[in-house]
């Protein structure tokens, strides 16, 4: 009862105009957003962190979800209408939307994905709403060694399902923390890799990293690639009804796909990527008509897209209950609210219980808006595929250099930003994954207080971690993964969540 | 495809595998650095003791990723000539706006880095680059000038 009243209190505060504004412009550029190929929801939600600061902390994550969740939304009409993916997590859908577009039947399908993304997003919630609070209290008896043995499963983890090579991964997570080290460390004021410089003292700021790594270097990679102008199905609201046996088949796969996308959100790694493709080979395996795929199976359209949808819902758990974002947009989302001045994890509920209950009413209300917003505009959402990179990205490229000044008003942080996205187009050219570095950073200086307080709490005796159940859990588990990666392909078996990270994310 | 076959005749020496060598000395700077911040005791940890083993961690990753690529064939060059003309411009614009803004104000230079941009990324005639650069030095006037009241520096153009 005490959960129903403040979820209550929850819809009161977000029907605030201040906040409906916040969800519409959030949901409306996610999906603006999802349908463009090239800018991915990472670097939008980067983009819009300065957009949010003159507002609470609740606006804010209000704003940046219906982004993540809205870009979910629309990367599905372009992936059904042109076969071009609209961000990495629509790949899977264009393999039968397409092809259910060449039979005429586009309209219902972009339907069909737009009420699973509904129900899927719907059910993410309430699992949100439910697992979070219980989750949160649980980790309530986390201390420094259950959070430093996490962040080592977590890591492993992350390495492991987002990089073509596991050590590339690995790699970039210590790159992430060694510069998350720079600066004045908190813990005794002692100066690292300043080399004298005042401007360092203050450490590297996360927003321009994000904003190079993800915008700037997409912006970057747009330019360098040839531009091939796709050709848009025009779609009516009346080709939008789907049959009676469309609807029949798309229920079960709906379901299964939101439980399958929210319980994968809850891994460390491109886990809306994941789900698709984890929710696709499902949908496949039970069906009893597995020729159908790849031929317009309408089972393998919304299965994939009710589960990147739930899966945004699941990877919050982590974030909201720990303070540990396993996906680069959770980061973003970490960095947002830590601007606000909002420590996510097992306090929030106790400390900002409004924020939390604000944010999932907020999320019931952006979930109906993009239902409203999707279904009669799609047809208009499809044309903004054709706009050229050449009018778009110079317009962004300039949003990008002005919003990141305007945070500090620091030319600093410019050149920060800028240095980060030539680098980040050769990183992700060469296959180094980006969304470990940047998870490095955000949770470099929770790892470090975890191993520097573990150290002192044992006195230098690091085997006394074993002796805590939840640490030699997280340890066990670990150390299960890596006996599995390793043992695997010894008996001809492949490790089957093994993402190979999209050029954006 | 003759772009293609010129990439797979890329130099044996490529600059992929020389920035892994970069983060392999990286790493080694770090820990070396760090051991100079004071490693402490593990009962009593200090400053550089945390930033030392990242700084390992990043060598010992960069040394096993190194021989692994100097093993592999597979050349990773993905710039053209174009391509790399393109990034050059685009990167220079990207530093003059960077430059000369604190100087001439964020108006001027916005609407002549905008310009440059739909230039760098040739879109035709000179028209159109005109209305995208005014509309988004317009765009960016209204939004972060006059709703969100954030001080752009003006310049003396301003």
């Amino acid at each position: 009862m005490e959960g129903l009243s403040l979820l209550f209190n929850g819809f009161i505060n977000s029907l605030t105009t201040v906040n409906l504004v916040a969800c519409f412009i959030g949901a409306l550029i996610g999906t603006v957003v999802g349908v463009l190929p090239g800018l991915g929801p990472t670097a939008t939600m980067a983009l819009m962190l300065p957009f949010t600061l003159p507002f609470g902390a609740t606006t804010g994550l209000i704003m940046m979800t219906g982004v993540w969740y809205g870009a979910m939304y629309g990367g599905s009409t372009t992936s059904i209408l042109v076969n071009i993916p609209g961000e990495a997590a629509s790949v899977v859908t264009c393999i039968d939307g397409y092809q259910m577009c060449k039979k005429g039947r586009a309209g219902a399908a972009l339907a069909l994905v737009a009420v699973g993304s509904f129900v899927a997003g719907t059910i993410g919630i309430l699992g949100l709403q439910f697992f979070a609070p219980l989750l949160g209290n649980a980790a309530l008896s986390f201390g420094p060694p259950e959070f430093l043995c996490f962040m080592v499963f977590a890591f492993v983890l992350l390495s492991n399902l987002s990089a073509e090579a596991p050590l590339k991964g690995a790699l970039m997570i210590a790159l992430g923390l060694f510069l998350s080290s720079v600066g004045i460390n908190p813990m005794d004021s002692y100066p690292r890799f300043t080399f004298g410089s005042e401007t360092l003292m203050l450490g590297i700021d996360f927003l321009p990293i994000a904003m190079g790594l993800f915008g700037i270097s997409e912006i970057l990679n747009i330019a360098i690639e040839k531009y091939v102008k796709p050709e848009i199905v025009k779609i009516r609201l009346r080709d939008l009804y789907p049959d009676r046996k469309e609807i029949r088949r798309s229920i079960f796969p709906m379901i299964r796909g939101s439980i399958v996308g929210f319980f994968l959100g809850l891994l460390p790694g491109p886990c809306t990527v994941i789900s698709t493709f984890v929710s696709y080979s499902l949908e496949r395996r039970i069906s009893r008509t597995p020729e159908e795929f790849g031929h317009g199976a309408v089972e393998g359209v919304v299965g994939p897209e009710s589960a990147n949808n739930s899966a945004v819902m699941g990877s919050m758990i982590p974030l909201l209950t720990l303070g540990i974002p396993f996906a680069a947009p959770s980061a973003i989302m970490l960095a947002g609210l830590r601007m606000h001045n909002v420590e996510p994890g097992p306090m929030l509920f106790t400390t900002n219980p409004d924020v939390f209950w604000t944010f999932i009413a907020a999320m019931y209300l952006g979930n109906f808006m993009l239902l409203v917003l999707n279904l009669p505009l799609v047809g208009a959402f499809a044309k903004i595929a054709v706009i050229r990179p050449q009018i778009l990205m110079p317009i962004i490229s300039l949003i990008c250099l002005v919003g990141v000044y305007s945070v500090r008003n620091s030319i600093f942080d410019v050149w920060v930003m800028i240095i980060a996205g030539v680098v980040g187009l050769f990183l992700r050219k060469w296959k180094f994954p980006i969304a470990p570095f940047i998870i490095g950073v955000v949770l470099g200086p929770t790892t470090e207080n975890s191993l520097r307080q573990t150290l002192l709490m044992f006195k230098g005796d690091v085997s006394l971690v074993v002796e805590r159940p939840i640490s030699i859990t997280f340890l066990a588990l670990t150390a299960a993964f890596l006996a599995y990666k390793f043992i695997a392909p010894n008996f001809g078996k492949k490790f089957p969540l093994k993402i190979e990270e999209e050029s954006k994310l | 495809m003759d772009q293609e076959a010129d990439m797979e005749r890329a130099p044996k020496l490529r600059l992929d595998t020389f920035c892994v060598f970069v983060l392999l000395v990286l790493g080694l700077v770090i820990s070396i650095i760090s051991w100079g911040y004071g490693f402490g005791r593990l009962g009593r940890p200090g400053p550089g003791l945390y930033p030392f083993f990242i700084g390992v961690a990043i060598a010992v990753f960069s040394l096993v990723i190194l021989i692994s690529e100097l093993r592999s064939d597979t050349s990773r060059s993905f710039l053209d000539k174009e391509g790399a003309k393109t990034l050059v411009f685009m990167t220079l614009t990207f530093c003059l706006w960077i430059v000369a803004m604190p100087l001439l104000g964020y108006v001027v230079v916005t609407l002549l880095a905008t310009y440059a941009f739909c230039k760098v990324m040739k879109l035709e005639g000179w028209w159109k680059p005109l209305a995208v650069s005014g509309g988004t030095t317009l765009f960016i006037y209204l939004l972060f000038d006059y709703w969100l009241y954030i001080d752009l520096p003006r310049g003396i153009l301003g």
